[in-house]
């Protein structure tokens, strides 16, 4: 009974095994850099990790329902243009609102687009969504021919606060637990995995299986937005590429935290631990003064080690059985 | 509430292919219909359309008179139909509890799984089959850790959790044991009695008696009749299920030689759904496997190619061996023409020269010698009178039955000693077949000994002169000589023999 449950604990939560390799790492980071933890460094770090946070969650969303959405950097790009436009230097409160709104809004529909093309016209997901980021990449032009955009500088300073000496990223972050607790916990929550896992199975049951897949990919949407809302924060000004390379670091971020790539398996905190074990390596190789030539290899072979780790461990596992 | 479920003039088509075209099915509360029928007599179609999971093409569905159609399954589940299906509907990643509350979860305020709730309904459920299953069978237990025996009771459990009014079990006794098996027709016939309608499709003869009232029989896509289990017996049965069917083709093999050397000898072979298998084989032999599909047949096949690990003997040309991989076998002159060509027996895109000579290019050196080779491929394709453009044109330009050949004419080039086949002549056209035939005496003259496994009667009857007939991983009944009737091959395939005559 017990070692059900255990067993049941932990396939739920499956970035127990990222967890531990995010403590490796970090304890590795502050040895040499003694100043990790202060609270203004931290909160610069937090704050750039933020945007791609926000996405990888979205895109954990898509690779749980059995999808993948290579689209979501070209997105970010395109929301930022959009949120650029609509921002400037004297922009109230209200009008910044109403632009954050916009974002998540084109974001939406952008994500049914490929909802669409994937769950009801039955296209293949990687082919559909790589090229549906060149339409994305696109209008990003098209709006935003030039690097350019201001945004208020209090909205700067809100975005670096950090209340009760927290970063305002880790609340966030809370938040998106939070919120991904409460949905575990719904019938959606159980289509979304039946889907990913089985999903013929999950059809023959009664799961509305193309309903779900759409549904997706609109999250996958929502969350670009919320990530291109990051990224102007962060940045204050936006250029029409500013998201492009986004879009492998989430999904990395997502299989390093331990969701399964082909589906049905893992969580969002897989994919915010992910992203923080992605930056912690760049972080070690930047202090342990690897040759700047090689730096590119060593981060592709750290994070190679770090995918294949819970294989090996259940290679190891077997043979010891053996 | 009662309940009647008729379907009427039932027609399927896929493409060309007509699984059911004339499917009648009547139940009511409080009744148990068994139904039964050959291999590819449409049974699991027919249930399927009245489960919504198939669309018919004609005829229609009535529900206490009215008319009703189920476009999806959800449909018919809203109805109160439910379905215990062969290939399992099960989410491997999901526990036991989740999947047999799934899409039916109780709901707290319309929003949150009740968890607890499902996980004490589950214990209920499981409670049901208590005694007959391991400890490990709880709510909490991820359905991809348990046994097929167990995720078969998951999926019953499943159909039943909804309280519907009719449910059809599609082979759900293949994978119990037998105190599983007696425990389902216990609740089976108190289900009955609390007014469900049940249809059970079966393989086994004995469970049409032990819980069927009435018996509908299925033949060739036809519902062919219905009797009351009570009045009839199993001899009838085997009546209905071959009544009026076509004298196989004349053809046979000629009687072989008693005393030719044996080539393959098996004792006690188990292997997967395969328990138990003894056979003898002598050079030049056609040996037939009959009995319906998934009975063992593939899995006998597959372990004497070394394909699937397995436990037993097999002595080869009078030489005990173990084969641990096909390349094993492959030495040994063994050979195996897989039943779906498209995905084990050929590679579609690449040339026809490269698929007759995949298994045998180390003959013709390590750089190879291509010219000898496309000389024995043309020399081959001229043997197996092969319709084709070039030898260099992809595989996927050959029509089905010239395909086909081209799987057997790759293991020709080799000369087999003895050729395994798993139903080779599925989809093939009637032209293809009787040149496939020819082929098979031409080889069986040479000596080689033929294990031929077909879920068609007619090729069995028409070409052995010896079947073994599997029944749940069992050979249920050598026949040869006078006993080789499709009499006796539906009968010892449904689990009974006529001794007695």
């Amino acid at each position: 009974m017990n070692s059900v449950r255990l067993q049941h604990f932990l396939t739920r939560n499956t970035y127990l095994f990222s967890l531990l390799l995010l403590a490796i790492l970090l304890s590795v980071n502050y040895s040499l850099q003694d100043n990790l933890f202060e609270l203004r460094v931290l909160n610069n770090s937090m704050r750039t990790l933020l945007p791609l946070i926000l996405l990888a969650v979205g895109q954990s969303v898509v690779v749980i329902g059995g999808g993948i959405d290579l689209s979501v950097g070209t997105m970010v790009s395109m929301l930022v243009a959009v949120l650029v436009k609509l921002i400037n230097a004297e922009s109230s409160a209200a009008d910044i609102a109403l632009a954050v709104l916009a974002a998540c809004g084109v974001g939406i529909v952008a994500g049914s687009l490929n909802g669409l093309a994937v769950s009801y016209l039955r296209l293949q997901p990687i082919v559909t969504t790589y090229a549906t980021s060149f339409i994305f990449s696109g209008v990003a032009l098209l709006l935003l021919p030039r690097p350019g955009g201001q945004i208020p500088t209090e909205l700067r300073r809100f975005y670096a606060q950090t209340p009760y000496g927290v970063p305002l990223s880790f609340y966030v972050i809370g938040v998106l637990l939070l919120l991904w607790t409460l949905i575990r916990s719904t019938r959606y929550a159980q289509y979304l995995f039946a889907t990913g896992s089985h999903s013929q199975a999950a059809y023959t049951s009664g799961v509305p299986v193309r309903v779900v897949r759409f549904s997706t990919y609109v999250w996958a949407g929502f969350f670009a937005g919320l990530a291109a809302t990051a990224l102007t924060f962060s940045t204050g000004s936006g250029q029409a590429n500013i998201g492009d390379n986004m879009t492998l670091d989430s999904i990395v971020a997502v299989v390093l935290g331990g969701t399964r790539l082909s589906g049905g398996k893992g969580g969002i905190a897989g994919a915010i631990i992910g992203v923080m074990i992605l930056r912690v390596i760049r972080n070690v190789i930047f202090f342990a003064d690897v040759p700047t030539w090689s730096q590119t290899l060593v981060n592709a072979l750290i994070i190679i080690a770090a995918l294949a780790g819970p294989g090996l461990f259940g290679l190891v596992r077997r043979m010891v059985k053996k | 509430m009662t309940l009647t479920l008729l379907a009427q003039g039932i027609v399927k088509r896929y493409g060309g292919v007509i699984a059911v075209k004339d499917g009648h099915l009547e139940v009511q509360s409080g009744v148990v219909v068994t139904l039964v029928g050959a291999n590819g007599s449409g049974k699991s179609t027919l249930s399927k359309v009245i489960t919504g999971v198939v669309a018919p093409n004609e005829g229609q569905l009535l529900l206490n008179g009215v008319p009703v159609q189920f476009p999806t399954p959800q449909a018919a589940k809203k109805r109160g139909i439910a379905a215990v299906y062969q290939e399992l509907s099960l989410i491997p990643d999901m526990t036991v509890a989740e999947n047999i509350w799934l899409t039916n979860e109780p709901l707290l305020g319309g929003i949150s799984l009740r968890r607890g709730e499902m996980r004490r309904k589950t214990q209920e459920l499981l409670d049901l089959f208590a005694g007959t299953t391991s400890n490990n069978l709880t709510p909490d237990t991820l359905v991809n850790t348990l046994p097929p025996d167990e995720r078969q009771i998951v999926e019953i459990l499943k159909a039943i959790s909804s309280q519907p009014r009719l449910v059809i079990f599609d082979e759900a006794t293949a994978s119990l044991d037998r105190s599983q098996v007696d425990r389902l027709f216990e609740l089976i016939r108190q289900w009955k009695r609390e007014g469900m309608a049940i249809v059970l499709i079966t393989h086994r003869m004995d469970e049409i008696f032990r819980v069927a009232d009435r018996v509908t029989v299925m033949r060739n896509g036809q519902t062919v009749g219905t009797v009351n289990a009570a009045d009839t017996t199993d001899r009838e049965i085997v009546q209905m299920m071959i009544e009026g069917a076509a004298a196989p083709d004349a053809g046979r093999m000629p009687q072989i030689d008693t005393t030719a050397p044996v080539r393959l000898e098996v004792r006690g072979l188990r292997c997967g759904r395969l328990q138990r298998a003894d056979l003898t084989l002598r050079d030049g032999e056609l040996l037939g496997l009959g009995g319906l599909q998934g009975q063992g047949q593939t899995e006998l096949l597959l372990a004497l190619f070394g394909a699937l690990p397995y436990a037993g003997t097999v002595i080869l040309g009078g030489k005990p061996v173990r084969f641990r991989h096909p390349r094993d076998a492959m030495k040994h002159g063994v050979a195996f023409v897989p039943g779906d060509r498209a995905t084990e027996g050929l590679l579609l895109s690449r040339s026809i020269l490269e698929n007759f000579l995949l298994p045998s290019w180390q003959r013709y050196g390590i750089i190879h010698d291509v010219e000898s080779a496309r000389q024995d491929a043309t020399t081959a394709a001229r043997d197996l009178s092969l319709v084709y453009s070039t030898l260099d044109a992809p595989a996927s330009s050959l029509s089905g039955g010239n395909a086909q050949k081209v799987v057997i004419g790759k293991w020709l080039l080799r000369r087999p000693k003895l050729l395994l086949l798993n139903d080779p002549t599925k989809g093939v056209d009637v032209g293809a077949k009787a040149e496939f035939y020819a082929l098979l005496r031409q080889l069986t003259a040479q000596g080689t000994a033929v294990l031929f496994y077909s879920s068609d009667d007619d090729e069995l009857l028409g070409l052995c002169n010896r079947v073994l007939v599997l029944q749940d991983g069992l050979v249920r009944d050598e026949l040869s000589g006078e006993r080789l009737t499709r009499e006796n091959l539906v009968a010892a395939s449904m689990g009974t023999t006529h001794e007695q005559r």
